[in-house]
């Protein structure tokens, strides 16, 4: 509101001092005109007709200057009581009708300036103006012997209020001390009282504007009152619409705060998916190569940003993991299969010296039929021993080969010992690793029928069981107290049976290396009541490792 | 690079919105289209010039769309049936009619009516009553107002003459009706009634003869301004201007120079300016659905030596004209 007012007071101040400036160029001409020697002369000096002619050539050439050069002068003339007159270009003549009441109007006034009206002084002229008049004095009298005027162009004072009225709802209107309307831009719409102005309101205004309510519209009004002429003039916005097209421009802000905001919502979602999403890959193909799945972990697509090449050094990293890995468990194999090999590639050599030493004493008892019994046993069991094409072996070579070693030593033992094998048909054909039965025969034989005085019985069995493969190896020796069970598959016991070449311990370290925990040797025993070992080996693995 | 779009399409959806926001903000609610076809464009004719000033002041005011068009001859109600066929092809919301004549009109204003055009007559009326109002001057209340001066200026011995404009005229008998009425029981002091088909030459002759045939004549009542100028013209010329007064009807120039003279001792006038405006004012009313009255009366004035000059009605005498 404020600020409208300060607006309209330096629009309305400015056609103000416009107003003034013409007013005062008007006065000038005024001045200058009624104060020359030669309007005085021609008027008041009794002349001879030559000398007034060339006078009135001089003045007419002069006020016809001013006519000419100045678009905003419509008229300039001087009349004198006599009825002289001296009119613009000299091709002018006074309308006689209206002259007595135009000297009447002016009549005791040095100077007066006029509102605006139409020019009816001059015949046929009819102009709008707005006129200074100024008397002439006599210089002998001192009284009034004539007037000068001068009509400023109605059209520049309507020009500069429309020039300066901005938009629909501003207007500019000029009101003189009496407020009679100087200008309006609808001033004929006042007169016939299609419309009504404040007149009297602005007239009884103190302050430099109020605010007057139309039929709900506020209207402010602002003005500002010409020392020079008087003229009140007045700035008239229409309030409600600079409410309104304020309130429009809020709308339209709010309008396009939403509009961005929307699209800021919208940016945001994109940009953001555009940065999570490959991020959310490369966490889940993270998680993926967590779990092992190096396969599926490499991540196909790939942007061209940040995020791409950290993808892309992802992937790198991956499959060199996963070449590591590879060649990590290659070579974890090798060093198994040469564990195994070692732990696999012994034979004792004691029992290889006890055996010949046996077919030695044999021989010389000339008991040729035993010796030849003993020495294919011994030549069946180094046969399959060194036979090292192969780490698999069917059941049925297992089986035989602990059957040739058991002969060996039955023969050995006399008739300490006694055995028994048992094989399921369905499992002679199943492979397992070789060299698991000899083992724990060797151990049932040295810890257990060893120490026992009376015929020893080892009795093998062998059958299948929920999807696997279950061996017994039974002694009735004299069975092993706890302590001793649970010592039984400790280094050390088995380096103490070193004696017999491959001992417990190989062979669980080997089923376990080989088939993986949950399988490999169990015992139950008790003292003196004999020794079951089991092993437990799942079904042959389709392909043969090795 | 997608990011480069992305702010391409952001810059592009703001200046749009800002631009569709824009656009909204300055539509304007709703634009009726009228077509003003007065009887005739004459720069020289006051009537019609600020009748057509009046409209025009009354559009901008009111947001109408107005087109104009106007035969060259006041008298031509051929053209003038050809415009307004013209203005119905243009299919506008409302036609703003002077109609030149009170029956050759009338099919064409027929017409109007059917294409549901709203018709809105001024100044004039046709024989048929289809418009939705009309605009003019109550002719009787103004002769009525004439006769009431011309009483003022009557001595017992006063004889009075009226030129009236075209016989059998609507306005003229009406003008006649009001001026009888004005003059109450000094009507019998008409002593001739002569009608100069609107023509300077023929009021001129016609006052000539009057003075001739009735010496005594002291008052003359023109009906329009062919007659009162004419007649004025004759008594000018035959210097009789300070035995007989005459009083006029409607503006122009001349007559207020003959009023300055003298010549004339009042003049009514007409409020064409009036009629302009307020006929787009109720073409406007009648296209927002709201109803006016069938007849509007745009007033008139008594202008006198005294009140020409005053403020009010110098505006209405002589209208601002560009140079």
């Amino acid at each position: 509101m404020t600020n409208s007012i300060d607006y309209t007071l330096k629009l309305i101040n400015q056609v103000n001092r416009d107003i003034d400036s013409y007013i005062s160029y008007m006065e000038n001409i005024s001045s200058l005109v009624v104060h020359s020697s030669d309007v005085q002369n021609y008027l008041f000096e009794d002349l001879p007709e030559e000398g007034r002619e060339d006078l009135y050539q001089r003045i007419i050439t002069q006020f016809d200057a001013v006519v000419e050069t100045r678009e905003d002068i419509a008229n300039i003339a001087v009349v004198a009581s006599n009825g002289e007159s001296i009119i613009n270009d000299g091709t002018d003549v006074l309308n006689e009708y209206n002259v007595e009441r135009y000297l009447d109007s002016i009549a005791g006034k040095e100077i007066s300036l006029s509102s605006s009206h139409v020019q009816n002084l001059i015949k046929n002229n009819y102009k709008w103006v707005i006129t200074l008049s100024r008397s002439i004095q006599s210089p002998f009298t001192y009284r009034q012997a004539g007037v000068f005027f001068i009509d400023l162009n109605y059209r520049i004072i309507r020009d500069l209020c429309e020039n300066n009225s901005m938009g629909s709802n501003w207007y500019i209107f000029i009101l003189d001390q009496e407020g009679k309307i100087i200008y309006h831009p609808k001033q004929q719409l006042l007169y016939y009282g299609l419309e009504e102005e404040r007149i009297q309101q602005v007239l009884a205004c103190s302050e430099n504007h109020f605010v007057a309510n139309e039929g709900g519209e506020n209207k402010l009004y602002t003005m500002s009152a010409s020392e020079k002429t008087g003229w009140i003039v007045v700035g008239v916005a229409n309030n409600l619409d600079l409410m309104k097209s304020r309130k429009e421009t809020q709308k339209l802000y709010l309008y396009t705060a939403a509009v961005l905001l929307m699209i800021a919502v919208l940016l945001a979602a994109f940009i953001s998916a555009a940065v999570t999403k490959p991020i959310t890959r490369l966490r889940n193909s993270m998680k993926e190569v967590e779990k092992g799945h190096f396969e599926s972990a490499s991540i196909k697509e790939i942007s061209h940003n940040e995020i791409g090449s950290l993808s892309k050094s992802f992937n790198l990293m991956t499959s060199e993991i996963k070449n590591l890995m590879e060649q990590n468990t290659h070579v974890q194999e090798q060093k198994r299969m040469l564990e195994l090999q070692a732990l696999q590639s012994q034979i004792n050599p004691h029992f290889l010296y006890n055996t010949l030493d046996s077919i030695i004493w044999m021989a010389e008892g000339n008991r040729s039929e035993e010796v030849i019994i003993m020495t294919a046993s011994l030549a069946r069991l180094l046969r399959q021993s060194i036979s090292n094409e192969s780490e698999l072996v069917w059941v049925k070579q297992e089986t035989d080969y602990v059957k040739s070693y058991l002969t060996i030593q039955k023969m050995r033992y006399k008739d300490k010992l006694e055995f028994e094998i048992q094989m399921d048909q369905d499992i002679l054909e199943q492979k397992i690793i070789k060299l698991i039965l000899q083992p724990i025969v060797e151990n049932a034989i040295y810890h257990g029928i060893k120490y026992k005085d009376t015929k020893g019985l080892i009795r093998i069995s062998g059958w299948k069981e929920d999807g696997c493969m279950l061996f017994e190896i039974y002694d009735n020796g004299r069975g092993m107290d706890a302590e001793e069970m649970k010592h039984i598959f400790d280094k050390n016991k088995s380096r103490e049976a070193v004696r017999s070449g491959v001992g417990i311990y190989n062979v669980q370290m080997r089923l376990k290396l080989y088939y993986g925990e949950g399988y490999g040797i169990s015992y139950e025993s008790r003292l003196g009541e004999g020794t079951r070992a089991y092993i437990r080996i799942p079904m042959s693995r389709k392909e043969g490792k090795g | 690079m997608r990011l480069r779009y992305l702010l391409l399409l952001l810059l592009a959806a703001v200046v749009g919105s800002a631009l569709f926001l824009y656009g909204r903000s300055q539509e304007k609610k709703e634009v009726f289209d009228i077509i003003l076809i007065p009887k005739v464009i004459d720069c020289d004719s006051d009537f019609w010039t600020q009748l057509i000033d009046g409209a025009y002041m009354a559009a901008e005011e009111y947001h109408v769309r107005l087109r104009m068009a106007a035969p060259e001859e006041e008298s031509d109600y051929e053209r003038q049936n050809e415009l307004i066929r013209w203005a119905i092809s243009e299919k506008p919301d409302a036609i703003l009619l002077a109609p030149i004549s009170y029956a050759e009109n009338s099919q064409a204003v027929q017409m109007i009516v059917e294409n549901k055009i709203k018709l809105i007559l001024v100044d004039s009326d046709v024989d048929i009553k289809v418009q939705e109002t009309i605009i003019a001057t109550n002719n009787v209340l103004a002769g009525a107002a004439e006769g009431a001066y011309i009483k003022e200026l009557l001595d017992e011995n006063s004889q009075i003459a009226i030129i009236g404009h075209v016989k059998g005229s609507s306005t003229a008998m009406e003008r006649e009706k009001g001026l009888r009425e004005g003059l109450g029981e000094m009507a019998d002091r008409i002593v001739d009634v002569v009608y100069c088909d609107s023509d300077y030459n023929k009021a001129y002759e016609l006052m000539m003869e009057l003075m001739e045939t009735y010496p005594d004549i002291n008052v003359v009542a023109g009906l329009n301004e062919y007659s009162a100028v004419g007649a004025a013209r004759a008594i000018r010329d035959m210097n009789k201007a300070d035995e007989i007064q005459v009083v006029g009807f409607d503006s122009s120039l001349e007559e207020i120079q003959m009023l300055e003279e003298g010549l004339f001792r009042g003049i009514v006038i007409q409020k064409s300016f009036k009629m302009g405006y307020l006929g787009i004012q109720a073409a406007v009313t009648i296209l927002e659905g709201k109803s006016v009255p069938a007849d509007i009366d745009s007033g008139y004035e008594l202008i006198t030596q005294e009140n020409l000059y005053l403020e009010e009605y110098q505006k209405q005498l002589f209208p601002f004209r560009e140079e």
